[in-house]
């Protein structure tokens, strides 16, 4: 079957404010990485070096947050943020949350990006990996990892 | 404003727009084709950096700096060697999807210089192809990465365009290298844009039509209406029945009817100006579905009629229901199949224009451009029409009927002007008529060894907003219903309603699809019952040369379901042997209209200045590969070589009419008028050149002549020829999904293999998102709710192993023996998929899309 990256699912632009659901920068995922395919970036939040990332999923179980997912390695379109919160609340906390506002439902053309508990999720089996979610996101949540349609962070 | 690169050369982009809309309206690098323009179906497949992304989805704002690459950008190495691997593969139908899939290769063997079939698929997975079910495109891109490893591109394996020769489809390398024309493709000087405002509601009394606003709008050419049709407002295949224009105090049918024609100078225009036509209506309460139609007191969906059955059929020979009686089994069920989007990768576009000689001019994308031109000469009142085939992408039934064609000529013939008119895809998801959904009740009896003595069924249909081909799909729901058995005691009624849905029409299969689903799951029902496998209880009813089918024709020697099902055998035992949940279904499908209508193939072969012969035939190549078949015809049957051949596409004015590209008939029917044809060159050439013969013109035609249903004789000949087939499915016993397809038919004779063998591959695939997943929902305001991407078309990575078997079978006395194979091929694979599951779970399914497999859609 395809690989599977680990993808931390934050954006990191909440350094300076007070979002439950971000990157916290702790390190554990790093610490743990058998393949040291996770640093942290200049924002102080993990990030995953695909070219060295296994999928093996030991970062998953160990983030504290449970902000850590695996995304196949096709997939390059991800929701990069984990925040639950009230549009209001999520938008505050973050410049780069999602906000649950739920453009990306209504631009995806094969219904794989649906909003739950005010965050979005992309359902990989639906997904064509078109971008258009990430393309129309007013808050650059989503992500092209490529760094293609959008920057990758 | 955005500076980047596109194939290499610094381009600066002034308006904030997409990408495809500024290749394509700008650049004009139409090989970026625009399928959806919502990021759905990849037609637009460009790479940026390196990476296929959809050229729809980014703007270009967003794009500085970047490298753009189109396949016009292709290196001349690549550009060969893709359209090598193309068309050695057999990887090219309608062509619409193959410059996205070229880039997706580009990417992956850019990375990856062996890649594996895993990796191929999911190279291309993201790009729908609606033709090839994906099996030769794989196998383009295998050959693509060895060729590129070795360095060299060879010559194809097989030269000689002789029948039975796989050559490379004349058309390959203008759809690898996207030069090939659909309509869209053209940009006219001082062109036009069209559109049509259409009803906000299913069934409502237009009251009045406010244009002032949008013919203010600047920018705006022109607004028509009903009131300005010089000829006959309602159009239609057989039954004029489709309003061209909604006129005031007019009733609307479904959200498709037109009721404005907007003409405008740029899109954006047309778009603003659409929103400033102010309809006033009467809602009325719409017909929801053929329940609601054929109640007593429902309301009615045409004025002009007297209720809503839009046609009834009844086809009887024998006593069945004494038949049935006397059978020692008997097997009674209900049987419902859905409305099935057609999903061709290129959406309907026309573009007309006035001629040099004074005629309006169409470039149209249809499945016979006389049947455009008879309903657009009918529309104008006027002779002044012609119309000219481009490329079409894909059809499958879906464009016979007029959508665009009709309205781009008469904005044309009121403006003077060039126009274009394109449906997006929402809008053709809506218009163009679907497969009906059919409701079935079928009783079948069999005797002690399960004979069959006689079945009777009864059914009816969804035809929606207008007649289309509702008519004759009912009806050869009905002729087939029988399955390809020899009995004779078979009777059936069935009934077509008017509802206020979208329109529904021909489809791959014409209603064979639905009755054969019916027939063939009762027949493996009836297997168990008698304590039979399924195999054995076709093998014993199977019709064989010389034999009666239920309809009371005497049937060929070319007649092959027995052959179909002796070479099916080892690989159904094998399965069985090996505890493998497999099904089995045969189907018949008639090839060519029968049924006594005149059924016409005409083609000229005209010798031209440059000393070749030119085959014109008013037959429209929509994807299938009519032109090679023709040029295999003609190398077959006269001393010319391949180079002496051209191959002209459809027009109206030269190329003789030569019917629709429907009923699986092009192959057999224009192909022995050409063959006729061809007896006449081979004479003059025995005697002249070509240089000699310029200006001759050598013409055949071929009536296949047919009885009308029922007619009073002992054998009424419905149908020149059949084709016959059986599938067979496989499923995984650990997850429940299909391991393998093997698919066995009998074409007669394959003019092209490997054509025959993309035509299965693809018809097989079509069927399995028919039988497991495909659905098109409408709403209680009869709207189509899903859109391309929803639709459940399957995808490069989800398909099974398909084996595509060709039998040749001799004996047809026509078209070298050469019998279609268009639609038969979507015929038997949703019940042979339908046993698979009951096999597995012992679950009798009788309604698609099949209930509780790994394929149904989650959320739903």
């Amino acid at each position: 079957m395809e690989k599977r990256f680990a993808l931390v699912a934050c954006n990191g632009g909440c350094r300076n404010t007070d979002c439950g659901y971000g990157c916290l920068g702790c390190g554990m995922c790093q610490a743990i990485c058998p393949f040291d395919a996770i640093s942290l970036n200049d924002s102080g939040v993990a990030e995953v070096d695909e070219t060295k990332c296994r999928g093996c999923g030991a970062c998953v179980a160990e983030c504290p947050q449970g902000i850590i997912r695996l995304h196949g390695a096709g997939y390059p379109i991800v929701v990069k943020c984990s925040n639950q919160d009230l549009g209001k609340t999520a938008r505050a906390a973050c410049e780069v949350s999602c906000i649950g506002c739920g453009i990306c439902e209504k631009v995806c053309p094969s219904g794989a990006a649906k909003v739950t508990d005010n965050l979005s999720a992309i359902d990989e089996a639906l997904c064509l990996c078109c971008g258009m979610c990430a393309v129309k996101c007013p808050r650059g949540a989503i992500r092209d990892l490529r760094g293609v349609l959008t920057s990758r962070s | 404003m955005a500076t980047f690169y596109v194939n290499g050369n610094s381009v600066t982009v002034h308006k904030n727009q997409t990408l495809l809309r500024f290749l394509r309206d700008e650049l004009h690098l139409t090989s970026v084709k625009d399928g959806c323009s919502e990021g759905a179906c990849g037609a637009c497949t460009v790479l940026i950096d390196g990476e296929p992304c959809r050229a729809c989805v980014p703007r270009t704002d967003n794009l500085e700096g970047r490298h753009i690459l189109t396949v016009e950008g292709l290196s001349d190495f690549e550009k060969q060697l893709y359209t090598y691997a193309y068309g050695e593969a057999g990887a090219v139908q309608c062509g619409f999807c193959i410059p996205g899939m070229v880039l997706c290769t580009k990417a992956l063997l850019d990375k990856v210089d062996d890649p594996t079939e895993e990796q191929i698929r999911y190279a291309i997975r993201n790009n729908y192809c609606r033709c090839t079910g994906y099996v030769k495109i794989i196998k383009a891109i295998e050959l693509a990465a060895k060729l590129k490893r070795e360095g060299v591109i060879p010559a194809p394996s097989e030269t000689d365009w002789k029948l039975g020769s796989s050559v490379h489809r004349l058309d390959v390398e203008e759809k690898v290298l996207g030069y090939g024309k659909y309509p869209d493709d053209w940009y006219l000087p001082n062109m036009t844009y069209g559109s049509a405002v259409r009803s906000q509601y299913p069934r409502a009394r237009v009251l009045d039509i406010d244009m002032e606003k949008a013919r203010a709008l600047p920018g705006v050419v022109a607004v028509i209406t009903a009131q300005d049709i010089p000829g006959e407002n309602k159009v239609g295949h057989i039954k004029h029945d489709q309003y061209s224009l909604i006129p005031i105090g007019g009733l609307t049918h479904w959200l498709g009817d037109p009721i404005a024609l907007v003409v405008a100078e740029d899109q954006e225009t047309l778009e603003k100006a659409k929103k400033l036509v102010k309809v006033t209506y009467e809602p009325l309460p719409p017909v929801h579905g053929p329940e609601e139609a054929k109640a007593p007191d429902a309301p009615k969906v045409f004025d002009e009629e007297e209720n809503n059955v839009q046609a009834y059929k009844h086809v009887s020979r024998g006593d069945a229901a004494g038949a049935i009686a006397r059978s020692k089994y008997v097997i009674e069920k209900h049987f419902e199949t859905p409305w099935t989007e057609h999903a061709f990768l290129e959406p309907e576009c026309a573009v007309a224009y006035w001629d040099e000689d004074g005629y309006v001019r169409i470039l149209s994308t249809d499945q016979s451009s006389h049947t455009t031109l008879h309903e657009c000469k009918l529309l104008l009142g006027s002779e002044k029409v012609r119309v000219q085939n481009q490329l079409v992408g894909g059809g499958f039934g879906g464009k016979e009927d007029m959508t665009v064609q009709h309205h781009a000529a008469l904005i044309t013939y009121l403006t003077g002007r060039a126009v274009k008119v394109k449906l997006s895809r929402a809008e053709s998801l809506l218009i163009h008529p679907k497969r009906h959904p059919f409701w079935m009740d079928f009783t079948i009896g069999c005797d002690e060894n399960g004979i069959i003595q006689g079945v009777k069924a009864s059914v009816y249909s969804d035809t929606g907003a207008f007649a289309s081909l509702g008519g004759p799909v009912l009806e050869r729901a009905c002729t087939h219903a029988s399955g390809p058995y020899n009995y004779q005691n078979f009777e059936i009624e069935g009934t077509a309603y008017y509802t206020n849905n979208p329109p529904a029409g021909a489809f791959r299969g014409f209603g064979v699809t639905q009755t054969c689903f019916a027939i063939e799951s009762l027949l493996n029902e009836m297997a168990e019952k008698v304590g039979i496998s399924p195999w054995e209880i076709r093998y014993r009813n199977a019709i064989r040369p010389g034999q009666e089918l239920p309809n009371g024709q005497i049937v060929g020697v070319e007649t092959g379901l027995v052959e179909t099902l002796e070479i099916i055998k080892p690989f159904y035992d094998a399965a069985v042997a090996a505890g493998k949940p497999v099904g089995l279904a045969c189907a018949m499908k008639n090839s060519g209209v029968g049924v006594g209508l005149p059924d016409w193939g005409r083609c000229k072969l005209i010798v031209e200045k440059d000393e070749k012969v030119h085959i014109y035939a008013g037959a429209s190549c929509i994807g299938q590969g009519l032109g090679t078949v023709l040029v295999q015809m003609v190398v077959t049957n006269t001393p010319l070589e391949r180079d002496d051949v051209v191959y002209e596409r459809s027009n109206t004015w030269i190329a003789p009419d030569s019917g629709d590209s429907s009923g699986s008939r092009q192959t057999l029917i224009t192909g022995e008028a050409c063959r006729r044809a061809c007896e006449k060159l081979t004479e003059a050439l025995k005697e002249h050149t070509l240089k000699e013969l310029n200006g001759e013109v050598f013409y055949g035609e071929y009536l296949a002549k047919t009885d009308k249903l029922g007619a009073d004789v002992p054998h009424p000949v419905s149908h020149v020829a059949y084709g016959y087939a059986t599938q067979m499915c496989i499923l995984d016993k650990k997850t429940g999904r299909i391991e393998s397809m093997v698919a066995v038919h009998d074409v007669g004779k394959a003019v092209n293999p490997r054509s025959c063998e993309g035509q299965i591959e693809g018809g097989v695939v079509m069927s399995m998102g028919y039988a497991l997943r495909e659905q098109y929902p409408i709403d209680e305001n009869c709207k189509p709710i899903d859109r391309f991407g929803k639709l459940g078309l399957f995808r490069a990575h989800e398909i099974p192993d398909i084996q595509a078997i060709v039998v040749d079978k001799p004996g047809l006395d026509v078209a070298c023996g050469a019998i279609g194979i268009g639609e038969i091929t979507s015929i038997p694979t949703a019940p042979a998929i339908a046993e698979a599951y009951y096999q597995l779970d012992g679950k009798r399914r009788t309604r698609l899309p099949l209930e509780d497999t790994p394929y149904e859609r989650r959320d739903r």
